[in-house]
């Protein structure tokens, strides 16, 4: 580990050369940008502040953060009940184990953008004729205001991405210790009891992996946004990501939207690594 | 011009193209001289015609073995400028490229070249050019025309005993959809009309441009230098919008493009949609009967403007001044050739199914019915502008069109709609 010889330095080369080249290096001429007036094409003026202050005052962008962050805490909290959840299933001795698993995880090897497009159909056509079949209006016109385009993308993010949270959670119930679960057993523990104290603890480093997972996937959404609801209506649905790729390809503000970038990639930051920093904390080393 | 549907389509697949590394062959500019080869590189929007435009390419260069032409294609509006901004910026610019008006005129300045001395453009009809000339000197070349207004069903007007021709005013226009709506059961439609309110688009741009264009004479560059938009025709805005919604299919705010078109109207659902010439093709693959025979056009009403129709050109070709001389040269032939020489003209109206916006094409050879009768509103001079291309950039879909979902959704009244439209307008041109 210690030993860094030119070997190790040499088999580091490439991937710190295309991470410098496509990450570290566009980060930086962001950030510079963002102080800028430039528009794509050429930078002119150098402005200090100014698009940081104004972005404080913009409304769309403001409720854009509030939207995402009510999203992302929603979306969190279903993916991981049904994450787990699904791996309690499976890891069950049933037969159909292993197509279960296949069948969970699919959704997630669907692109977004088709996904948002086929849930589109379903809630706006499919669930428009089970509402006229059965006379119950919560199905009727589903997208067309902003609480069930809401709905909508936690629904859509929680089936696609359901899945994958899953499979780090089976990975991590599979490698519990069996002695454990029988010691418990033989010690009399109900199945609550063994879940709450043996199966619970020991998955806790799989919480710090998938909420982190979800915790940033779900700020980041943009594809599922665009063909769902397209931000609609009103702008109502409009999160981060997309308010961003507007301001700098709709509205051709490409430095403010920079700058915009710039906040929303602290907010990310700092709201992941605390919570990384806590869920550390709390697990528990075998 | 703008199939939403479609368009998100590609530009998925456009990025996936740009993410492939997709640029110009770079030193091309090296085999231009001593009578070797000429590379010309387009970097064109129009994903509709891509395939008919590849035929075309490869016409040209068998006529001039000296001219190599390559073509790239990235689609819908925003997607387009991005990618375009792109190869611009990492020094691969294309030599012929698009631009849809004065902001991008404005913004690509120092790149575009004078092309007053080209064929095409003395070819070009009267007011096609304005938005692209800045102090007399032409940037842009216009494509083709498209035009829009509410598009019916013939069938379904006659059953119901409306005659098209006697709507003129909007009181007449209100009438007839009564009608259509009492008659609903019997000529087994859902609602007269279908108005997709999730595309901000066909609000913000196309309804609201047949209101705001009297007010800016019906000149893009007016618009374009224009500080303040009042709305003077506000209030007839507001009850074309308002007709529209309340005899839609509902819930409006949820309805896109492709229900409007065609789930709704090819399916013979809704008797009336606003629209333009763009969705024939679209009605075509759907019912090709409906869309050759029993579709029509009728203007929007606009007091003042009644019988008219907007016309204008969606996007024009320009060419980029830091391209070699040779590049240059070829590239006014290879666009002169297009709109000017009868093979030319033969794909233009045949294959990629135009309406031409130059002198010299034989009208009655314009491929579908709308884009007949489009062209002869043209032609006989009963148009409205197309002035939105001259709003501040991406105000009509992302500001005027959003309020007016915030309208439909009640969120808001017509009133606030037009101070915060107002606004929008006015901060950006401070």
């Amino acid at each position: 580990m210690h030993n860094r010889s030119i070997a190790f330095w040499l088999f580091l080369t490439p991937v710190m050369l295309g991470l410098g080249l496509v990450v570290v290096v566009p980060f930086i001429y962001g950030f510079i940008f963002s102080f800028t007036d430039w528009d794509g094409l050429k930078a002119t003026t150098f402005m200090g502040l100014e698009n940081y202050v104004r972005l404080f005052k913009e409304e769309e962008f403001l409720s854009s953060i509030w939207f995402t962050t009510k999203f992302a805490f929603v979306s969190i909290v279903s993916l991981n009940v049904i994450g787990l959840g699904l791996a309690l299933i499976v890891t069950r001795n049933i037969k159909a184990n292993n197509v279960l698993r296949t069948v969970f995880f699919m959704p997630n090897l669907i692109g977004g953008l088709i996904l948002g497009f086929i849930w589109q159909f379903i809630f706006v056509s499919v669930f428009n004729d089970i509402g006229e079949l059965t006379g119950i209006a919560a199905f009727q016109g589903w997208l067309s205001n902003s609480e069930t385009g809401f709905w909508g993308l936690v629904i859509l993010t929680s089936w696609q991405m359901g899945g994958y949270i899953m499979i780090i959670y089976i990975a991590y119930l599979e490698s519990i210790p069996k002695d454990l679960i029988e010691a418990s057993k033989i010690d009399g523990a109900n199945s609550f009891q063994r879940f709450k104290h043996i199966t619970f603890p020991l998955v806790a480093p799989a919480f710090t992996v998938s909420m982190f997972l979800t915790l940033s996937t779900a700020f980041k959404i943009y594809d599922q946004n665009l063909s769902l609801t397209n931000g609609g209506p009103g702008n109502d649905t409009q999160m981060v990501a997309m308010e961003i790729v507007r301001t700098a390809f709709a509205e051709n503000e490409m430095a403010y939207a920079q700058a915009k970038a710039v906040i929303f990639f602290m907010i990310v930051a700092v709201i992941a690594l605390t919570q990384v920093y806590y869920n550390k904390k709390r697990e528990v080393d075998l | 011009m703008l199939r939403k549907t479609k368009g998100i389509l590609v530009a998925m697949f456009g990025s996936v193209l740009m993410l492939a590394g997709c640029s110009f062959s770079s030193g091309d500019s090296d085999g231009a001289t001593g009578g070797e080869k000429v590379t010309v590189d387009v970097f064109q929007f129009k994903v509709e015609f891509k395939e008919q435009f590849d035929k075309l390419v490869e016409t040209y260069e068998e006529e001039n073995p000296n001219v190599d032409i390559n073509v790239k294609t990235v689609g819908g509006g925003n997607d387009y400028g991005a990618a375009l901004k792109s190869a611009f910026s990492s020094g691969e610019a294309p030599d012929i490229f698009n631009v849809g008006g004065p902001a991008d005129v404005e913004q690509y300045k120092d790149y575009v070249v004078d092309l007053s001395d080209t064929k095409s453009a003395e070819a070009a009809l009267d007011g096609t050019l304005s938005s692209v000339t800045v102090d007399g000197d032409v940037y842009g070349l216009p494509y083709n025309q498209e035009g829009y207004g509410i598009i019916y069903n013939k069938e379904v007007f006659k059953e119901a005993g409306i005659e098209p021709t006697e709507i003129k005013t909007m009181d007449d226009l209100e009438e007839a959809t009564k009608t259509l709506d009492n008659k609903k059961k019997e000529l087994g439609i859902e609602a007269p009309f279908a108005l997709p309110g999730k595309e901000t688009w066909v609000m913000g741009i196309h309804l609201a441009n047949a209101y705001l264009a009297d007010e800016f004479d019906h000149d893009v560059m007016k618009a374009y230098e224009s500080e303040t938009v009042a709305f003077e025709m506000g209030d007839q805005m507001k009850r074309f919008l308002d007709l529209q919604n309340e005899y839609s299919v509902q819930p409006t705010l949820s309805l896109d493009y492709s229900q409007q078109v065609e789930e709704l109207f090819s399916l013979g659902q809704v008797a009336m949609i606003q629209q333009g010439n763009w969705v024939y093709n679209t009605i075509y693959e759907m019912d090709t009967d409906l869309a050759e025979n029993n579709i029509g056009l009728l203007p929007i009403p606009v007091k003042g403007y009644e019988g008219s129709i907007p016309v204008g050109v969606p996007m024009y070709w320009s060419l980029n001044g830091d391209s070699s001389e040779e590049e240059i040269q070829a590239s006014k032939d290879f666009l002169d050739w297009l709109y000017t020489s009868d093979q030319g003209k033969e794909f233009v109206m045949e294959e990629f199914k135009f309406i031409p916006a130059y002198e010299g094409f034989d009208s009655s050879k314009i491929a579908d019915p709308l884009s007949q009768e489009i062209y002869k509103y043209a032609e006989e001079g009963n148009t409205l502008g197309w002035v939105f291309m001259g709003a501040p950039t991406s105000w009509t879909t992302n500001k005027l069109g959003v309020y007016m979902q915030e309208y439909i959704a009640g969120d808001i009244t017509w009133e606030e709609l037009e101070q915060k439209a107002t606004k929008s307008w006015e901060e950006p041109r401070k």
